[in-house]
């Protein structure tokens, strides 16, 4: 069958359980804690500085490096299901040369990860503007500064989503998937960086801040190809495990 | 998706496999005709869903090949629209309704969405169970809901790992007509069992495998009535002839034999040389289960999967 269909019928799959409720509640969560933060939070000073400006509210509204981690690990539990549930065999007896349907599937929960990085933001920005008319401060950002900080998300999400379902695809086990995603993007890289310091600028979350235009040493360019580098590794991966192993 | 009836329907050739190390399936050939039922039986951990996994490329065999319909699985030029697929029990995600699940297998297989509640009514499964997640199923419905997923396609080619287990006897019987009439149709059937009496009244040819190995195949006939029973005041002199002509001759008691590879003209023919007199000639039909028990040593009667 065509891609189209196979991308369709994967989209399909993701959106027929609960986890895109499960995900879609933990943007809610986490846009309502930056909410709270705007009216109540400090910095250590006690001033609002973290609001006082429109790069400030830029940090604070950048999800990116959220996206990157939360669509990681939706991509690594969407991906690592299909085999715990047995549902990978349709799959591939659909669609027998395996490298198709991986691509099909990697393609729809990159999506999947898109729509969950432009939610957070979107959500994210929400909470921000409609809490600032309870402090001193306007919403400052300029239109381009939230198109910016939405399409970075959106990048950033995709890259994660692909890259939790290159290493559920490479797991194959839930449980596995998820822990190998927080290894990757949360435990190995201060370890990687405590033996190569060069290395701090270029972790997927510290390309994923970079990309969002908070001023550092890497441009945005440098940095979405970073963190797309860091998607495409483990899909390679994934692509030759699915060709030369068994499915069950 | 249904084409013309087929001459091949599957073909089975020097099949092997190891798991670490230990081979779970040895040297395996076999054919499987269009228009039949094909039992494939053998005691749990035979290698009949080893077996069918290398046939649909799910796995690698180590040597060997397997194709449908003379084309390996994977070159097939519309391989969910050939085969209809029951593998595992359990293959569904137990948050999602039976019904997306049939959706999302649609979708992808290029399958009009409208067919899918026509399958559903012809595995029985009704609408409104249909919108239940699978978690809430119970076995039956489960198995009910992968044959609904193996006829989406309509495809001419079924291979069902144990699609039995777990059926009531009602269930069992509405199968049984679902496939006879797509044997009839011309369509090839290969159906596994552990547990022969599940399938017996259900099968036309039967492959018998017993550790890897194939142990026996042909028709349900072929194999039940291979004996003959023969009555005969002279029952030693015959005895010694029939064993000359390479029959495997047993002394049920001093006038009885049951007599095994020779057929009825000949031993007819036998006595009749040696003005032997006859007081009974008849084919001895022993139930597939006796034949089944002495190939692979395992009665599959009372066992559960
Ligand atoms: N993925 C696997 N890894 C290791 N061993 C396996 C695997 N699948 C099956 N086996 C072993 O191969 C043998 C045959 O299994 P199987 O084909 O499932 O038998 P059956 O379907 O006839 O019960 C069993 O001993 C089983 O434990
Ligand atoms: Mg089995």
């Amino acid at each position: 069958m065509t891609s189209t269909h196979l991308i369709r019928s994967q989209l399909l799959n993701l959106a027929t359980t609960r986890m895109p409720v499960a995900f879609g509640a933990v943007i809610v969560l986490l846009a309502t804690v930056n909410g709270v933060a705007v009216v109540v939070g400090t910095d250590m000073d006690g001033s609002k500085t973290f609001i006082s400006s429109g790069a400030d509210q830029q940090s604070l509204v950048a999800f990116a490096a959220n996206a990157l981690m939360l669509a990681a690990l939706f991509g690594a539990t969407a991906a690592a299901r299909e085999y715990a549930h047995n549902t990978a065999i349709a799959t591939y007896l659909i669609t027998p040369r395996r490298p198709r349907a991986l691509l099909a599937q990697l393609t729809a929960i990159g999506a999947a990860g898109a729509v969950l990085g432009l939610l957070g933001t979107a959500c994210t920005v929400v909470a921000v503007a409609a809490t600032l008319p309870f402090t001193d401060y306007g919403f400052l950002m300029s239109a381009t500064d939230v198109l910016r900080v939405l399409a970075v998300a959106a990048f950033a999400g995709a890259s994660g989503a692909v890259l939790g379902a290159a290493l559920g695809t490479l797991v194959r086990n839930t449980g596995g998937a998820v822990s190998a995603t927080v290894v990757a993007l949360v435990i190995a890289p201060p370890v990687v960086v405590q033996l190569v310091s060069e290395a701090a600028r270029w972790v997927p979350m510290a390309l994923a801040t970079a990309a969002s235009g908070i001023p550092g040493e890497t441009g945005t360019a440098t940095s979405l190809v970073g963190i797309a580098a860091w998607a495409l590794l483990p899909a390679l991966l994934a692509v030759w495990a699915v060709q030369r192993r068994d499915v069950v | 998706m249904t084409t013309a009836a087929h001459h091949v329907g599957l073909t089975v050739t020097h099949l092997t496999k190891s798991y670490a190390g230990t081979e779970v399936v040895h040297d395996l050939s076999f054919t499987v005709r269009p228009g039949r039922i094909t039992g494939f039986l053998g005691p749990n951990g035979s290698g009949k869903s080893t077996t069918m996994k290398m046939l649909l490329d799910l796995a690698a065999a180590d040597h060997g090949t397997a194709t449908v319909r003379d084309a390996r699985y994977r070159d097939l030029s519309h391989p969910a629209g050939t085969v209809g697929v029951v593998l595992e029990p359990n293959a569904f995600h137990p948050g999602r309704s039976g019904r997306n699940h049939l959706r999302v297998l649609a979708l992808a297989a290029g399958v009009p969405s409208a067919r899918v509640d026509e399958v559903l009514d012809t595995v029985g499964l009704a609408p409104r169970a249909a919108r239940r997640r699978v978690g809430t199923y119970s076995l039956g419905m489960k198995q009910r809901l992968s044959l609904a997923a193996a006829l989406l396609t309509d495809p001419p080619v079924l291979v069902l790992d144990e699609p039995a287990n777990g059926l009531d006897p009602q269930g069992i019987r509405e199968l049984r007509d679902l496939l006879r009439a797509r044997a009839e149709r011309g369509h090839t059937v290969l159906v596994s069992s552990h547990l022969l009496t599940e399938v017996q009244h259900l099968v036309d040819d039967v492959v018998v495998i017993s550790g890897g190995r194939l142990v026996t195949s042909g028709t349900v006939a072929d194999l039940t009535d291979s004996a003959a029973l023969v009555r005969t005041p002279d029952a030693p002199v015959l005895a010694a002839r029939l064993a000359d002509l390479g029959a495997r001759v047993e002394h049920s008691d001093a006038e009885t034999l049951v007599v095994s590879g020779l057929g009825l003209d000949k031993i007819g023919r036998a006595a009749l040389e040696l003005g032997v007199a006859l007081h009974e000639l008849s084919p001895q039909a022993s139930s597939l289960e006796d034949v089944f028990f002495a190939l692979t040593g395992s009665t599959t009667t009372h066992e559960e999967a």
